[in-house]
């Protein structure tokens, strides 16, 4: 408890800077009549939703679309309320209000353990942080899409934002017809009485602004006729005629491009510089020095009058890269480390305490039998479709920026100190993500775009990185290490877990390049390191989860599913490990864990029954030369099974088959989770059969698709996904498909080949 | 230089369309095309794909003077909001893209790909669409493909 309480009064610290907290139930993120700017034709209801004249419902959207498909979810909820077709609602940009932060994903970040925090059920300590992270969460706003937080942090407050301006709409109705509301009909927008009297919405709403809500009540569950439906999203169409725009398709009027080389050496920076050649190219406008801005490299830009002539000009310029001050960043000797430092501190009681219970080292001295092993993650890139870009424009005073960013917020306020201008002078435009996976939380093509722009006379420039400099300047999935040990009793079950890991600590990093404001002196407790390892379901008496948080000095970063993304892998195998040594089926052995777990006990059962896992459900028998893996993982509040179907081919590992299983609380588009469950899937696979990154010399050694393969459609298998149904608040979607893909796929070669491989990439 | 996009014929202003200049930029930067999208620069992802004189090629290494005087098809035709393509509707139908960035390529490549083959196998499928995707639609890509390709068919066949 002594750290807990260090953790706490660290959350207040920060805290106690800002004055002025409210409690922040739904209602106080309404917003006003106000919130929204004004525009003719349209009035504001609240700080999310206007009418029309014609009737149509604009939302105002503070999420950012990189695929998982929120801007359909989250106007769904809209719709619902509204009693309108999802095609009449339209997004509108959300702007910088408070209320359009993410208080859902600021307080999951917590490191509390399930059982502490079921509802009405929390202990007074995490009912204070988690008081604590939401009002510091809600008084800096800040607007990210990120953690599969996106509906949790809607759920509430846009179906109350919709249902209060519905209530408003049918009081003005009331009032004009002089009919009593609850006798009132809505039909996709249109409001009637059975007297005869009609009316849209669009000729409603200004009666309506005046007119109370009363109390408003949301929809129960069986009144919903969207919510739960595989609506179409709303994106579609735009995305196959090559109409959607991205930020590398933004074209403002006299548009400058500029490519980019970054010193090769992370971290580094340029020596003598000789731009001459560059200078002299075609089509190339000048040459920028590029500081480094939010965590990035120094670099060199070279503006353009397109973008390939701006390239063209990069490969021109000699420069004298100089190595960062400490001396190259060297990826295998950091592996090594954390290798030592998590045995070293697993030998020591050492690492910071996630979760502790029972009496480890009198069960361990108890057990029958001792299981420890040490597994192994490497550092990973995100390579989004869509390559680092960002479009700003510097002129009298004002700079507006385009860019495909998670955190527009953060964009703005790195836009704005670059540029040395308020806050206010900063317009940023949000488009479509091509990908984001976690790698555009960071901004820093932002501060270099702006940098950029300032040197280009008032023209907006679209900086664009190519797709090596993308591999060689990421902000990194950390590498990991872990020492797993367990202890069994005489049926092989274990009575202790002990798990030491070791690795970078990815919040304090991103917190300081991105808002250095909250950085404090000291790291506070990341539960990125241990997420998944200390909260884990299964029911084991004496377990110590540790993590020691170290600094490699690679930049590093959020990438889909983060934590969970190696702990995963490090969990589900060793569990695999233990049911082998027990000489028990491992479906069967897991759900001898699961007792007091009966949510993950029905995925489990799902994923098996619908896999054909022999003694559940109607058998289904494997081709020759094929076996099954299975791994169960929780993170984002939804728990997913996945079994892999797996053979050998030509001495590789070939994956026929993922049956998904997850109970992801309420379900607001099934097959928008279908989609991100395949999404999830085949992402993880990537990592598993070819992913990673490699340092030498402070240079990243991959280079492009060639060098850093991905999987492709060929090797793409069949995924069904099955889903619990549920009527908990909706968990999330985007990343929790990924976790359990490495381990179900290295349980099912362990089961056809015999070797246990603890080390990613999987390589039989 | 003169290139046919889209069955127009446009006049590239020798100053900044060099022939060495690769299709993919003329159509993005002094076009304004922008459906065709940039990904990887070395022809490894297919982000790029564009049809000359309807085969699928990587427009991110297909050089501006191997192009000229030749019938380029992009994203942009083909099909149209009134009439769209077969592979574009059963894309609606099967739900495909999800950030969408890869889509115009696969799309393109698909449409090559019946262009060619009536009916093709999962096997044609997987050979001809090396299209990378990180969202991971490929499932989704394989049964709008199939789908697609019956559509066509049956439409011959009435």
């Amino acid at each position: 408890m002594r750290r807990r309480t260090l953790l706490l009064s660290g959350l207040g610290a920060a805290g106690a800077l800002v004055v002025g907290w409210g409690l922040l139930p739904p209602r106080s993120r309404l917003g006003s009549v106000d919130t929204l700017p004004h525009v003719d034709g349209e009035v504001g209801l609240n700080g999310w939703i206007k009418i029309t004249a014609d009737g149509s419902v604009l939302l105002a959207m503070n999420r950012s679309e990189m695929g998982q498909g929120v801007h359909t979810a989250l106007a769904m909820l809209v719709a619902e309320e509204l009693d309108v077709s999802l095609a009449r609602v339209r997004l509108i940009p959300a702007g910088y209000d408070r209320l359009y932060g993410n208080v859902a994903m600021f307080v999951a970040s917590l490191p509390f353990q399930p059982s502490e925090t079921e509802p009405g059920h929390e202990t007074s300590l995490v009912k204070s942080a988690q008081w604590i992270v939401a009002k510091v969460a809600g008084e800096l706003g800040i607007n990210a899409t990120g953690g599969s937080s996106s509906v949790a942090d809607a759920w509430d407050v846009l179906r109350l934002a919709a249902a209060t301006a519905r209530a408003q709409l049918l009081g003005a109705a009331s009032l004009l017809w002089k009919q009593p509301a609850s006798e009132l009909k809505v039909s996709d927008g249109v409001v009637s009485h059975a007297s005869g009297s009609s009316a849209h919405y669009g000729e409603l709403v200004k009666n309506a602004v005046a007119t109370p809500s009363g109390t408003v009540r949301l929809k129960e569950a069986s009144e919903w006729k969207l919510i739960g439906t595989a609506a179409p999203r709303i994106d579609v169409a735009a995305k196959t005629n090559g109409s959607a725009q991205f930020g590398i398709d933004v074209r403002p009027e006299g548009l400058l491009y500029a490519a980019i080389r970054h010193c090769p050496m992370i971290g580094g920076g340029p020596g003598a510089v000789d731009t001459s050649a560059a200078a002299k190219m075609p089509g190339v406008v000048r040459v920028v020095r590029v500081g480094p801005y939010a965590g990035s490299t120094e670099a060199l830009a070279v503006v353009g009058r397109t973008w390939w002539h701006a390239e063209q000009g990069a490969a021109e310029l000699v420069v004298a890269w100089q190595q960062r001050p400490a001396g190259g960043l060297d990826s295998r000797a950091i592996e090594g480390a954390l290798e030592r430092t998590a045995k070293d501190a697993a030998a020591s009681d050492g690492g910071f305490v996630f979760h502790s219970r029972g009496d480890v080292a009198a069960a361990e001295a108890k057990a029958a039998h001792r299981v420890e092993q040490v597994y192994r993650a490497p550092y990973l890139a995100h390579a989004t479709m869509e390559p680092i870009n960002c479009t700003a424009k510097v002129e009298g005073g004002k700079v507006e920026v385009w860019v495909p960013t998670q955190v527009p917020g953060l964009a703005r306020a790195i836009a704005a100190e670059v540029a040395g201008v308020p806050l206010d002078a900063v317009t940023v435009h949000v488009t479509y993500l091509g990908g984001g996976f976690g790698r555009r939380l960071d901004v820093d093509a932002v501060g270099q775009a702006v940098r950029i722009a300032l040197e280009c006379g008032g023209r907006p420039v679209q900086l664009v990185w190519s797709r090596e400099e993308d591999l060689a300047h990421d902000f990194y999935r950390p590498a990991g290490v872990a020492v797993m040990r367990a202890g069994l009793d005489a049926e092989g079950l274990p009575v202790s877990l002990r798990i030491t890991s070791a690795g970078d600590a990815i919040t304090p990093r991103w917190m300081e390049r991105d808002i250095p404001l909250l950085a404090g002196p000291v790291d506070m407790p990341d539960k990125t390191t241990s997420e998944g390892l200390f909260d884990q379901p299964y029911g084991i008496a004496n377990q110590r989860i540790a993590s020691v948080a170290t600094r490699s000095g690679v930049p590093i970063g959020f990438w889909r599913s983060v934590g969970h993304s190696h702990n995963a892998f490090f969990n589900e195998s060793f569990i695999d490990e233990l049911a082998h040594e027990a000489k028990r089926d491992p479906v069967a052995y897991r759900l001898a864990l699961l007792g007091d777990a009966p949510r993950h006990r029905a995925v489990l059962l799902l994923a098996a029954q619908r896999a054909g896992w022999p003694g559940y459900g109607p058998a289904q028998p494997l081709a020759a030369g094929r076996a099954r893996g299975v791994a169960l993982h929780e993170s984002f509040g939804s728990i997913v099974v996945e079994v892999v179907e797996a053979s050998i081919e030509g001495g590789k590992p070939r994956v026929h088959r993922v049956v998904c299983a997850a109970d992801v609380g309420t379900v607001v588009n099934p097959g928008i989770v279908a989609q991100q469950m395949e999404s999830a899937v085949v992402f993880g696979l990537s990592a598993a059969l070819y992913s990673r990154i490699d340092i030498e010399g402070g240079v990243v050694k991959q280079t492009n698709f060639p060098n850093y393969p991905v999987v492709r459609l060929a090797d793409s298998p069949v995924i069904e996904t099955h889903l619990v149904a549920s009527t908990a608040s909706p968990g999330g979607v985007g990343e929790v498909g990924t976790p359990p893909l490495a381990p179900a796929l290295a349980n099912a070669l362990f089961a056809l080949t015999g070797k246990r491989l603890r080390e990613l990439p999987l390589v039989v | 230089m003169e290139i046919v996009v889209n069955g127009a014929a446009h006049t590239l202003g020798d100053e900044l369309a060099a022939p060495q200049m690769p299709l993919l930029w003329a159509l993005r930067e002094l076009l304004g095309l922008t459906g065709t999208k940039f990904g990887c620069g070395v022809a490894a992802c297919g982000a790029c794909t564009v049809h000359v004189e309807g085969r699928a090629v990587r427009s991110c290494v297909t050089p501006l003077e191997s192009v000229r005087g030749k019938r380029i098809t992009t994203i942009e035709a083909l099909g149209s909001a009134a009439r769209p393509h077969a592979l574009q509707r059963a894309w609606v139908v099967h739900q495909v893209p999800q950030c969408g960035y890869c889509q115009s390529g696969m799309l393109m490549a698909a449409a090559a790909l019946l262009a060619s083959n009536a009916a093709p196998s999962d096997a044609d499928i997987d050979a001809a669409i090396t299209n990378i995707c990180r969202c991971g639609t490929y499932p989704r890509v394989r049964a709008a493909i199939h789908a697609a390709a019956l559509e066509l068919r049956d439409g011959k066949a009435a």
